[in-house]
């Protein structure tokens, strides 16, 4: 946990949860795992407060808790589960891609309260589409349930391990301090079977029709509701690897359709859908795939011939990006992807675009050199590159005094007498690609300070914004003339106006800008872990 | 009457006669003969008639000495050497001979002072004189630029000192590569569109949007941007700069040994890429260009 990760946590944390859970939470990272008592003791909140923030954290899956030897309970947060909060947006998007507007709510609702049942998560769902939808329509529990199937079928949403159940032999143990939770990897995608019949309720502020009637109704509803549902006690949660996954798979097939045609990268794109759930996130090679099981699974509308299709493959293994290999020659040529080297290539066009953007194009150029010669002499580097001496030594001291290239000494003699020694530069990609980790966390927790800043400086304006916002909403709905309308919308000036909308303006793109550094926090992550993973 | 023991001299036993008979041998053998040679030829000359000879050869300058494993050797002098040498005394001409020897690579001062074991302040005299003299040259190398090679006045340096095609005059030519930096780039990349736009077959139109390093060096030499002759290497090393820049991707394949371009039975081939992945996030935010840490 470097400093920089722990602030940035602690600014999530506060941004989503408030100053007590913000306490609680840095205090953990900080601390490593600790039990309830030292909690209290460390932070000098009440033991009260200390359990609910931990109930939230918990509940979001950002902590976890283990028994250890002698009974104690210790409490754990996982630092790298935090950061992931600043990716919820990404999810949502992408599962609005594959699963249109109910998967969009789906996965919203399970990333924003951790953990819920399945029928909870459906009627909240199908209560906010129908709000959107037209006035007489409503939403149907049964499309939002088969999205939530398909969801589970795929591997998006997960069950969270859960209490076993107790033996049968009941010795009448006394019961341990804290519930170990487990789960079988075959129930873990396991949709219970349930009779979800209903539809959404649209929450509608005032009935006209049938005004004596919901009276009795809603008594009625809130009862309804206090019935256990089937389902209880099974809870489901976002599978963040799998979002990964889909990630990682989109950003190697975006690499293939720029460096060779649309065709290719398609081809790429069902070689990976089909190995969605047969390899292992981790994994550095996808499962063979024969010619004739690419052939027969690519998309309906792509009518290329089966010739065309083992020339496109066999480009694709020959390629110096070598992204796909060939295996083997039963079914018509085994193909895999090679997934370790795809996230490597990705990671180092990332560290190479970074140098060009922040250097210059000459410096990018004596960098790729670098990192493709593995070690050089000051001089093989001038005559490489074609720049003239002066400028190389320049760029190779600033890169050198960045971390970004470091020096190799060969010692001719016993003593390393520096006349009689080769100094080689090399880059060393995996402490680059943290080095550089490093510095986008700090980046995003720079945006989300100025965005609050922002926020705080206009907090009069905008809260004067809302109250006439909130004046006029009441004066429509009462009926007001136009006239009085217009005056209450010119209390906010002009000047005003155009601050409004400059800070709008800021704190949007302060947000996107996160989103875009979020990015590359994935590409140098999956490599660092991969990497790590294979050594 | 005491007698006189008088050498009868044979009658080839003049020194001039001698010499001549070891210039002759010298001759016969142009590698050069040993002492042994010269004893078998002539076994009636006393050894130090022999070695007073030799060194009236060596001192006339029509004589070298050299030393092998063998032993000593003695080689015939070229004609014009002894020519140009007139006026000078034998320490330039050692030191002249070690010019010469380094050929068109040259030689350092110090090495000079090494190999004739002769102090610094002689060498430099000689030097001097030698230059003025127009037959020796100093050249700056371009890798120290402090150090002067000294060669013969009539030899071009080696590339190695002068760095070749892409120098002038001690400098480097940097927009002289620049431009034939973005000629070959461009030209490889129009040859990639136009096997884009062809729309056949994915092999063709990949193998099509290849240009050999023969094919590129034929362009540029047409075009007839540069006034220095440039080679097939030449090209090569702009090719290179171009793949670190991360625009252009090599491929090396096996050709027959007659094709046109193949050096030792393979030939390289460029093609014109685009980059895998768009500017990355981190650069799109200040905090990615800031240069405070």
């Amino acid at each position: 946990m470097t400093q920089a990760e722990i602030k940035l946590c602690s600014l999530l944390l506060q941004e989503h949860f408030g100053e007590i859970v913000d306490k609680i939470g840095t205090h953990l990272i900080r601390t490593g795992s600790q039990p309830l008592r030292a909690i209290v003791h460390g932070t000098g909140t009440s033991l009260d407060q200390v359990k609910k923030a931990l109930c939230v954290l918990i509940q979001h899956n950002l902590v976890t808790y283990q028994i250890h030897k002698r009974g104690i309970v210790e409490y754990e947060a996982h630092c790298s589960r935090i950061l992931r909060i600043l990716r919820y947006p990404r999810y949502i998007y992408t599962a609005k891609t594959l699963y249109s507007d109910t998967g969009e709510l789906i996965v919203e609702e399970l990333l924003l309260n951790g953990k819920m049942t399945m029928s909870a998560v459906v009627k909240k769902v199908a209560d906010r589409l129908t709000e959107t939808m037209e006035d007489g329509k409503t939403m149907d529990y049964a499309e939002v349930s088969s999205t939530f199937c398909r969801l589970a079928d795929t591997h998006f949403v997960q069950r969270c391990p859960l209490v076993p159940d107790p033996p049968e032999s009941a010795e009448a143990q006394p019961p341990p301090p804290a519930p170990t939770l487990s789960i079988n990897e075959k129930d873990m995608y396991l949709v219970p079977k349930l009779n979800l019949i209903g539809k959404g309720k649209r929450r509608r502020s005032s009935d006209d029709d049938a005004a004596g009637e919901p009276r009795p109704k809603r008594p009625k509803q809130t009862a309804e509701s206090k019935e256990p549902m089937p389902d209880d006690g099974i809870y489901w949660q976002a599978n963040l690897d799998r979002f990964h996954q889909h990630f990682r798979d989109q950003s190697i097939v975006n690499a293939v359709a720029n460096r060779m045609d649309q065709t290719s990268s398609e081809i790429v794109r069902t070689m990976l859908r089909m190995s969605e759930i047969t390899t292992s996130s981790g994994a550095p090679f996808t499962q063979p795939l024969s010619s004739n099981e690419i052939f027969r699974s690519l998309p309906v509308g792509y009518n290329i011939s089966k010739q065309v299709l083992d020339q496109y493959l066999t480009l694709l293994a020959d390629d110096p990006l070598e992204f796909v290999g060939k295996s083997g020659d039963s079914g018509g040529g085994m193909y895999v992807i090679n997934l370790h080297k795809a996230l490597a290539s990705l990671a180092m066009a990332t560290l190479e675009s970074i140098v060009q953007e922040r250097f210059g194009s000459r410096c990018a150029r004596i960098f790729r050199l670098v990192l493709r010669k593995k070690h050089l002499e000051q001089k093989q580097v001038e005559d490489f590159a074609m720049i003239p001496a002066k400028e190389a030594k320049d760029m190779l001291y600033k890169l050198l005094s960045e971390n970004l290239i470091s020096l190799q000494e060969i010692p001719k003699t016993p003593d390393h007498a520096p006349s009689r020694t080769f100094y080689l530069y090399t880059v060393n990609s995996l402490s680059a690609a943290r080095m550089l980790l490093r510095r986008c966390y700090k980046s995003i927790a720079n945006l989300i300070e100025r965005r609050q800043f922002e926020t705080r400086e206009n907090k009069r304006l905008l809260e004067k914004s809302q109250r006439v916002e909130a004046i006029l909403a009441s004066m429509q709905a009462t009926g007001a003339e136009e006239a009085q309308l217009q005056e209450i919308e010119e209390m906010i000036t002009a000047p005003e106006r155009q601050q409004l909308e400059s800070l709008k303006r800021n704190v949007n793109k302060l947000d996107a800008s996160e989103i875009q550094v979020d990015e590359t926090i994935f590409v140098l992550e999956s490599y660092a872990e991969s990497t790590m993973k294979r050594s | 009457m005491a007698e006189v023991k008088v050498k009868a001299q044979p009658p080839d036993a003049d020194p001039v006669e001698i010499e001549n008979r070891i210039i002759e041998l010298c001759h016969q053998f142009p590698h050069g003969i040993t002492d042994q040679v010269i004893q078998n030829e002539m076994p009636h000359i006393e050894a130090q008639q022999r070695a007073m000879a030799i060194n009236r050869l060596l001192s006339m300058g029509q004589l070298d000495l050299l030393r092998s494993n063998t032993g000593l050797l003695y080689r015939i002098k070229e004609s014009q050497n002894t020519g140009k040498m007139k006026g000078s005394d034998n320490q330039e001409k050692l030191v002249y001979q070690i010019i010469e020897d380094a050929g068109n690579k040259g030689i350092w001062s110090r090495d000079i002072r090494y190999k004739s074991n002769l102090p610094l302040t002689e060498i430099n005299k000689i030097l001097k004189n030698l230059e003025s003299k127009k037959l020796i040259k100093a050249v700056k190398s371009v890798a120290a630029s402090k150090k002067k090679v000294y060669m013969l006045y009539n030899l071009q340096p080696d590339r190695s000192v002068t760095g070749g095609a892409w120098y002038s005059d001690q400098d480097f030519e940097s927009e002289f590569v620049e431009v034939l930096n973005q000629q070959c780039f461009k030209f490889l990349q129009s040859k990639a569109e136009t096997a884009r736009e062809s729309k056949q077959n994915p092999m063709i139109q990949r193998n099509s949007s290849f240009a050999s390093s023969h094919e590129v060096w034929k362009y540029i030499c047409e075009l007839g941007i540069s006034k220095v002759e440039l080679s097939m290497e030449d090209i090569e090393t702009i090719l290179n700069t171009l793949i670190y820049d991360g625009k252009v991707e090599m491929t090396i394949i096996a050709a027959k040994e007659g094709t046109v371009g193949s050096v030792d039975g393979h030939m390289k081939l460029y093609r014109a890429v685009s980059p895998i992945i768009q500017p990355t996030g981190l650069v799109r935010a200040p905090c990615g260009l800031c240069p405070v840490s």
